[in-house]
C-alpha cells in the first residue's frame, strides 16, 4: 500500500533537516524561516512504498504569505494519508497552535517532538506519554539533526495512516462548540476531504477562501452571518480572535501539565549576540564589514589564488603538484632573468656605440638562430662593456653588474628553464589537448574549435569555480548561523525609508548565489506590491555567474584592487534602493510596505558537513551549466567568429560575429564600449552571465596565450579604458538577467506584462547608469567636457518627472 | 502605552492589538494575544525584537505601535 506522509510544522522547526535524514535527499537547509518555498517529495529511505512530502513552514492554516498557501492547499486539497507534525520542543507552546488546527482537519496526525536534545540541554523535560493522551495522537521525541527517533517516528506515522487513527479532542469551550455545530449543519455537500468540524471553524473565522469553495447559498450565508454576529457580541471580540484565544488557552493548560521548564530565565547567548549585531549604532557597520569580508575573501584574496591556479595552471601552461620544485624553478628563472638583463644592457650599449643591432635581435627571437650573425656581433663588440641593473623583489635597483664581451657571450648560452623539469609538472589542459589533437593529425579547424572555442570559452568560465565555491561556502555560513534573518531586520530600518520592506533583502542576499532561488524567495513577502518590487530588483545584486565578469574586469583593468568587487555589490544595493524610490512613485506601487514581522531563529554554529554539501551542490550546478549551456554557446560563438557569410575561415574581424556585433555596437557606443566584441559578449550574457567571460575567452583566444594565462587581460586593456570597463561592468550587472532568471520572474509574476515591465526597467536602468558612469568618468578622469553629462542628467530628470506626472494622473484615485 | 516605547529588558503584558487586518491575525498566530507576556530584547528607533512564548520576533515600528501594553 502506498502511503503519503506530509511534513508540516512551523517555519524553521527542522522539517527539511528531517526530510533529508529520512529520505537521503540533500535539500537546502537554512537557519531562518522561509527557506523552503516549494513542496518537495521523495521516497522514504527504508520503505519505498512511502512517499514523504516536505512543505513550506506555516504558523497556522490561515496563510499569511504566498508560500504558506502551498502548504495549506496541499493539506486541504490533496489530503495526505498522515501528517507528520514537527514540533520544536524548545518552543512548544507556539508550535502546538498549528497542531490544534491540523488535528481538526480529520487527517491522522503524528507529532515528532523535535530538538529533544536541546530541550534536555536546557534542563527542561516533556512528559510525552501525557502529551500523547492530551492530544490523542502519537508523540515521538526526535532529533532530526542528531538522528534520534527517526525510524520510530516514521513507523508510528505509517501505522497511524494504516489504522486511520483520527484524534478527537476538545479544544474550545462548550459555547463555541454550540456555534460550530450550528455552522456544521449548514455544510452539506463536502467537496473537500477534510472534516466538517474544520470547515465550520474556518467559516466561523470568516475565511474567504473556504467560503468561496463551499459556495453557500444566500440563505445559509445570512444564517452564518447571524451566528458570527451573535458570537462577536457575546465575546466582545471578532470571531477569529475568539478562536485564537481559545486555542492558546487549551495549549497553555496542556503545556502546564506536561512540560517542566527550568525556572532560571536568563538572557541566552542568542540574545546577547543580538544586543550587539542589532544595536542601533553598530548594526550597519557590522553588516558592511561582514559583506566586505565575504567578497574580499571570495573574489579578491583567497579566491584569486584559486582562480589563478585554475586559469594559469589547469587552463593555462600547467601547474606543479603540491608546489614541489617550485622554489628551484623560481631560482632558475631568476638566474635566467639576470642573464637576459645582461644581454639587453649590452646590446643597448652597443647601439649607443653605433653598432647595428637589428639583425642580431631578429636572430635572438628566432627558434634556430643563425650562429654566424651572432658570432659576428660578438666579434664587433670586443671593446664594449655595459652595466646591467638587477632589480630586487621590491623593484629597487639591487646591484649593478659589469658586462663585458665575454660575459655577454656567456649570457647568450643561458637556456630558459623548463617548468616541467622541476617537481611534478602537470601540463595545462590546452597543451594536453593540443598534443592529443596533433597525435591524431586533426585538421586546423577541429583544433581551433576545441582549443579556441571549447577550451577557451568553457575553460575561462570554469576557471572561476574556486571563487564561486568560496562564495557559496561563506554565504552558507551566514545563512546557517542565523545572521541572515537579522540582516532583514537591520535593513528594514533603511529600506523602509525608500518604500521597501527589510524582507526584500533576503531574496537579494540569496540572489548573490543565484538569481533564480532569490526570485523564488520573494514568496515569503506577504504584500503583493512589495513582492513585485522585490522580484524586479533582486537580480541587481551580482549573482555567482556575474562574479567572473567582476573578477575579469577587476583583474584586467584595476589590477585586482580590493574595492572593485565590493563596489559591484554596493552598486547592486544602490540600484535596489534607487528603484524603491523611483518605482514607489508610480501609482501601481503606491502604498506603505507591509509591517515587518519575522521570527528570528536562535544562533547556532554552522554544521560543517552541511556547509560542504551546500557548497558542492551549488558548485556542481555551476560546473554542469558550464558543461552544457556554455559549452554549446561557446561552440556557436566560435563558429560565428571563425567563418564569414560564405563559410570561409577568416580572421575574427571579418567574421559573421563581427558583422552581427557591429550592428549592435552603436547602441553601446554611448556607454563607452562600442566595439563588436563587447556587444557580442553582452548579448551572450542573456543565455547565461558566465558567457560574457566565455565569449571573451573565445574571441581573445587561448591560442595566443604565450607567456601567461592572463592573455585576455592584455587584450581587454587595449579595447577598454578604466571608465568604459567599469561602465561595461555596471551594464552587465544591472541589465536583464539570464534566461533562467527571466523564466523565474515570469513564474513568480504569473503575468507577461509584469515580466516585460521588469526586463525593460532593468535594462533601461542599466543603460542609464552605464551612460552616466561613462560620461562622468571621462569628464573627471580624462578631462573631457562636462557639458554632455550635465545635459544628459538634466534630460533624465525632466523625463522621470514627466513619467511620474503622467502615471499619477492616469490612475491617481486607485488604491491597492 | 505602545510596545515601541517599552525599554529594553522590560517585560509587559499585552492589553490590546489595534487594527483589524491580516497582520493582526498573523501576530495572534504567533502568540501575541491579550494577556500574553512580552519581553523586549532589543530596540532600535522603534523597531523591536521581543520574546514571546519562547521565540524571538522582530517587529517594525509601525507594528510595534499597534501593540498596546
Amino acid at each position: 500500500m502506498n502511503i503519503k506522509i506530509a511534513l508540516a510544522g512551523n517555519p524553521n522547526c527542522g522539517k527539511t533537516t528531517l526530510y533529508n535524514a529520512i529520505t537521503g535527499s540533500t535539500e537546502y537547509v537554512g537557519n531562518r524561516p522561509g527557506v523552503t518555498v516549494e513542496e518537495k517529495e521523495a521516497k522514504l529511505k527504508w520503505n519505498k512504498d512511502v512517499t514523504v512530502m516536505d512543505l513550506p513552514g506555516i504558523y497556522s492554516l490561515s496563510p499569511y504569505t504566498s508560500e504558506e498557501v502551498v502548504t495549506r492547499e496541499y493539506i486541504i486539497d490533496k489530503t495526505p494519508d498522515v501528517i507528520l507534525n514537527i514540533v520544536d520542543g524548545s518552543n512548544i507552546e507556539r508550535n502546538l497552535y498549528l497542531t490544534t488546527q491540523l488535528i481538526e482537519t480529520g487527517i491522522p496526525v503524528v507529532i515528532g517532538l523535535n530538538m529533544i536534545d536541546v530541550v534536555k540541554n536546557n534542563g527542561d523535560s516533556v512528559d510525552t506519554a501525557k502529551l500523547e493522551k492530551k492530544l490523542n495522537c502519537p508523540v515521538v521525541p526526535i532529533s532530526a539533526l542528531k538522528g534520534i527517533g527517526l525510524k520510530e517516528v516514521c513507523e508510528r506515522a505509517i501505522s497511524t495512516a494504516k489504522n486511520k487513527n483520527i484524534s478527537d479532542i476538545k479544544i474550545f469551550s462548550e459555547i463555541i462548540y454550540d456555534y460550530l455545530r450550528q455552522i456544521e449543519d449548514l455544510i452539506e455537500d463536502r467537496k473537500l476531504m477534510v472534516s466538517k468540524k474544520w470547515l465550520a471553524v474556518k467559516l466561523f473565522e470568516n475565511d474567504n477562501n473556504i467560503l468561496e469553495t463551499l459556495k453557500l447559498d444566500s440563505d445559509k450565508k445570512s444564517v452564518l452571518e447571524k451566528i458570527i454576529k451573535s458570537a462577536e457580541e457575546k465575546f466582545d471580540d471578532d470571531t477569529e480572535s475568539i478562536i485564537t484565544n481559545e486555542r492558546y488557552k487549551f495549549i497553555e493548560k496542556t503545556v502546564s501539565e506536561t512540560v517542566k521548564k527550568n525556572s532560571k530565565q536568563k538572557l541566552n547567548l542568542s540574545d546577547k549576540i543580538d544586543k550587539i549585531v542589532t544595536n542601533r549604532i553598530l548594526a550597519l557597520p557590522i553588516f558592511a564589514v561582514i559583506m566586505w569580508i565575504v567578497y574580499y575573501i571570495s573574489v579578491t584574496s583567497l579566491g584569486t589564488i584559486g582562480t589563478d591556479w585554475a586559469n594559469d595552471g589547469v587552463f593555462g601552461d600547467g601547474w606543479r603538484l603540491l608546489g614541489i620544485g617550485g622554489e628551484e624553478y623560481e631560482k632558475a628563472s631568476k638566474v635566467y632573468e639576470t642573464e637576459r638583463i645582461k644581454i639587453d644592457a649590452f646590446i643597448e650599449n652597443a647601439r649607443k656605440n653605433g653598432i647595428e643591432i637589428d639583425a642580431l635581435k631578429e636572430e635572438l627571437k628566432a627558434e634556430e638562430p643563425n650562429s654566424s650573425i651572432i658570432n659576428n656581433f660578438i666579434k664587433n663588440t670586443k671593446n664594449i662593456t655595459a652595466t646591467a641593473k638587477i632589480e630586487n623583489d621590491d623593484g629597487n635597483t639591487g646591484k649593478n653588474i659589469n658586462v663585458d664581451n665575454d660575459a655577454f657571450a656567456a649570457a647568450l648560452e643561458a637556456k630558459e628553464p623548463n617548468p616541467a623539469d622541476y617537481g611534478v609538472w602537470i601540463p595545462g589542459i590546452p597543451l594536453l589537448a593540443e598534443t592529443i589533437l596533433d597525435s591524431f593529425d586533426a585538421s586546423d579547424w577541429v583544433k581551433s574549435l576545441v582549443l579556441d572555442g571549447i577550451i577557451g570559452g568553457v575553460g575561462s568560465v570554469l576557471g572561476f569555480v574556486p571563487q564561486i565555491l568560496i562564495l557559496f561556502f561563506l554565504l552558507a555560513i551566514l545563512e546557517d548561523c542565523g545572521y541572515m534573518a537579522r540582516i532583514a531586520f537591520i535593513m528594514d530600518r533603511i529600506f523602509r525609508k525608500f518604500g521597501l520592506s527589510g524582507k526584500s533583502f533576503i531574496p537579494v542576499l540569496i540572489g548573490t548565489g543565484c538569481g533564480v532561488p532569490g526570485i523564488m524567495a520573494s514568496r515569503t513577502i506577504e504584500n503583493n506590491n512589495d513582492r513585485r518590487l522585490t522580484i524586479i530588483t533582486t537580480t541587481f545584486i551580482p549573482c555567482s555567474a556575474k562574479l567572473p565578469i567582476i573578477a575579469l574586469i577587476a583583474g584586467a583593468m584595476f589590477s585586482d584592487e580590493s574595492w572593485v568587487a565590493p563596489s559591484a555589490y554596493f552598486m547592486g544595493i544602490g540600484a535596489i534602493i534607487l528603484s524603491g524610490i523611483i518605482l514607489k512613485r508610480l501609482s501601481v506601487f503606491k502604498g506603505d510596505p507591509a509591517p515587518f514581522v519575522m521570527e528570528l531563529p536562535a544562533y547556532h554554529f554552522p554544521a560543517v558537513k552541511g556547509l560542504f554539501i551546500h557548497m558542492w551542490d551549488r558548485g556542481k550546478a555551476f560546473i554542469k551549466k558550464a558543461g552544457t549551456i556554455i559549452f554549446v554557446a561557446c561552440a556557436v560563438i566560435w563558429f560565428l567568429q571563425t567563418f564569414d557569410w560564405s563559410f570561409n575561415m577568416v580572421e575574427a574581424e571579418e567574421s559573421i560575429l563581427a558583422d552581427l556585433g557591429n550592428i549592435l555596437a552603436p547602441l553601446f557606443a554611448p556607454l563607452g564600449f562600442g566595439h563588436w566584441q563587447a556587444s557580442v559578449a553582452t548579448v551572450t550574457g542573456l543565455v547565461a552571465k558566465e558567457n560574457v567571460v566565455g565569449t571573451f575567452g573565445v574571441l581573445y583566444g587561448f591560442d595566443e596565450v604565450a607567456e601567461n594565462g592572463a592573455e585576455i587581460w592584455g587584450m581587454l586593456q587595449t579595447d577598454f579604458t578604466v571608465v568604459s570597463a567599469y561602465a561595461f561592468l555596471a551594464f552587465n550587472l544591472l541589465c536583464a538577467p539570464c534566461f533562467a532568471a527571466i523564466g523565474a520572474i515570469r513564474r513568480e509574476m504569473a503575468d507577461y506584462k509584469w515580466t516585460a515591465f521588469a526586463i525593460c526597467y532593468q535594462t533601461g536602468l542599466a543603460y542609464i547608469v552605464a551612460l552616466l558612469i561613462n560620461l562622468y568618468g571621462n569628464a573627471f578622469l580624462f578631462s573631457q567636457s562636462f557639458i554632455a553629462p550635465i545635459i544628459i542628467t538634466a534630460l533624465l530628470i525632466v523625463l522621470i518627472t514627466f513619467i511620474f506626472m503622467c502615471s499619477n494622473k492616469k490612475t491617481a484615485p486607485k488604491t491597492a | 502605552m505602545p510596545l515601541s516605547m517599552v525599554k529594553t529588558g522590560e517585560t509587559q503584558t499585552v492589553r490590546k492589538v489595534n487594527g483589524k487586518d491580516d497582520t493582526k491575525k498573523f501576530l495572534e498566530t504567533l502568540g501575541i494575544i491579550k494577556g500574553e507576556q512580552l519581553t523586549v530584547l532589543s530596540e532600535t528607533g522603534g523597531n523591536v525584537i521581543i520574546n514571546v512564548k519562547d521565540s524571538r520576533i522582530a517587529l517594525s515600528k509601525s507594528m510595534a505601535t499597534r501593540i498596546i501594553v
